[in-house]
């Protein structure tokens, strides 16, 4: 299980997370709701140290990360070691070819041998379609494809989570679906995710958890059922604002 | 006139291949690691450690007064200084030498901007990316950013190369007979500046040419990951 506690982040002296305490089960996938710049994507962050929070903590069983202290090498390696990212964006390696942006890290990073990095991103490859274009540079395929190439790399690195922010925004609604799909089928064989997104049908779909943020405070925090079945006023307005057929309702 | 360009193309040539040309690929080379570990001490930020932070701040004073002096101050000047000033104060160098030394340095300026520039472009998200593989800043360095700043940089890069060909002729001032130098002493036998002149124009010219071709080159070796980039 990873616990934040208490993180509090601050950009130009502007709460962007005030105090947020989250678990987020292990083997579960937990879902993080909220309007745009509620502080969702510095949460996610806050858990791989890519954002610095002011205070807090990021803790599993075996390791602790205090952000109000200065924090060593060995210890941000080994937070890091446990979460991988998948971005909007993908941010794939351009220079890299797509094997080579699977297999570099797990040669660089983790000392294993080429051989068996390379066993392992076409294994990796192959589960999600995409066998045979292992020398392509990322430039020459699809965003899904790209997004999809993303998530092997985040994979090859045996990280406890794979954390998710809004994965699947920027492409067609076609390629997002390929996306998803992989995400279901990580989420059945209890891969442990943390997912940004703002596809609600997806979020109810594969998530156990709900937590909905808004202006960088904690608003629900709970059963995936129970924010859809039973939200309170504020998580109706959150809910009827991105969907289309209540929001004309509404208008009328 | 077929008979005065044939008579003195040899001896351009070879003025061209003694010390034009070793004058700029050396200087370029030691211009290029200068300038490479100027860029990198200005962009790497100082570590939160202590006893590593203020070394740094220190390496980038002295890295910040280096780029600003060579670049505010003629290089005429700088050869002037490092070959007749120098002396004064029991430091004599050979000319070559003293050329190689203000090439070097006067590039090194220059390009350690372009090349810092190059480091800027790579966007943050590829460092983000790097960083959530747990790589260090080091191999963040080596696999990710520096080789998309190496594309980046090449055009910019090639001009400093270049221009330093062209600026190779100011080390005639200081006593060294490149090829400039030279075509300057075949005029004074021969009274035919603009045949002469033109001469050497053109040499610079051909050389000029092929480092273009080899830009060409380089850079669609180095832009083959690029959309609609070649190969
Ligand atoms: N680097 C930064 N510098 C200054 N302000 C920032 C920075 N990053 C984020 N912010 C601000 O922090 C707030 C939360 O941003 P965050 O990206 O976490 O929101 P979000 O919930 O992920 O939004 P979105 O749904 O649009 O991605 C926003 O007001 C944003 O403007
Ligand atoms: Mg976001």
């Amino acid at each position: 299980m990873i616990s934040a506690k208490h993180i509090n982040k601050q950009y130009d002296g502007k709460t962007v997370l005030n105090d947020i305490s989250v678990d987020f089960p292990d083997g579960k996938t937990t879902v993080i709701l909220g309007p745009s710049g509620s502080g969702k994507s510095t949460l996610l962050r806050s858990l791989d140290m890519l954002v610095r929070p002011e205070s807090g903590t990021v803790s599993f069983p075996d390791i602790e990360v205090d952000y109000s202290k200065p924090i060593s090498k060995k210890d941000s390696f080994n937070l890091r070691r446990k979460t991988s990212m998948v971005f909007q964006n993908w941010n794939l390696f351009p220079n890299l070819t797509v094997l080579e942006n699977i297999t570099t890290a797990p040669i660089t990073v983790l000392k294993r041998s080429k051989n068996d990095s390379e066993l392992l991103a076409k294994q990796l490859l192959k589960e999600v379609g995409l066998e045979g274009l292992e020398d392509r540079y990322p430039s020459q395929l699809s965003g899904g494809q790209q997004q999809r190439i993303s998530i092997c790399r985040a994979l090859a690195m045996h990280p406890e989570y794979i954390l998710l922010d809004e994965p699947t925004s920027a492409l067609d609604p076609e390629l997002e679906t390929q996306v998803l799909r992989i995400l279901e089928k990580l989420c059945e064989q209890g891969q442990s995710m943390i997912i940004v997104t703002h596809n609600m049908e997806f979020a109810r779909l594969v998530s156990d958890k709900i937590v909905f943020i808004e202006d960088g405070n904690k608003l629900y925090d709970g059963d995936t059922k129970d924010f859809f079945n039973h939200p309170t006023q504020r998580i109706k307005d959150f809910l009827s604002g991105i969907s289309l057929d209540e929001e004309t309702d509404s208008i009328k | 006139m077929w008979h005065i360009i044939v008579s003195s193309l040899p001896e351009m040539i070879g003025a061209m291949l003694q010390f034009t040309i070793p004058l700029a690929i050396i200087s370029f080379i030691f211009g290029l690691i200068l300038a490479v570990l100027t860029a990198l001490i200005k962009f790497i930020e100082p570590s939160e450690n202590k006893a590593l932070r203020y070394p740094w701040l220190a390496l980038r004073a002295i890295a910040n007064f280096y780029v600003w002096l060579f670049r505010s101050t003629p290089l005429l000047v700088q050869l002037f200084i490092i070959f007749f000033g120098l002396p004064s104060i029991g430091i004599q160098l050979p000319a070559f030498l003293a050329a190689v030394i203000g090439f070097s340095l006067n590039t090194g300026a220059y390009a350690s901007e372009t090349i810092r520039s190059a480091l800027l472009s790579v966007p943050q998200d590829q460092w983000d990316a790097a960083y959530t593989l747990n790589f260090t800043t080091r191999q963040t360095l080596m696999k990710v950013v520096l080789p998309q700043a190496v594309r980046i940089a090449l055009p910019p890069l090639s001009n400093s190369f270049i221009g330093l060909v062209k600026d190779t002729s100011l080390a005639s001032s200081i006593t060294i007979l490149e090829m400039f130098q030279v075509s300057q002493q075949i005029t004074a036998k021969n009274y035919q500046p603009l045949l002469m002149y033109s001469l050497a124009a053109l040499l610079y010219a051909i050389v000029c040419s092929l480092l273009s071709w080899l830009q060409h080159y380089l850079e669609r070796r180095t832009s083959k990951y690029v959309k609609g980039g070649q190969n």
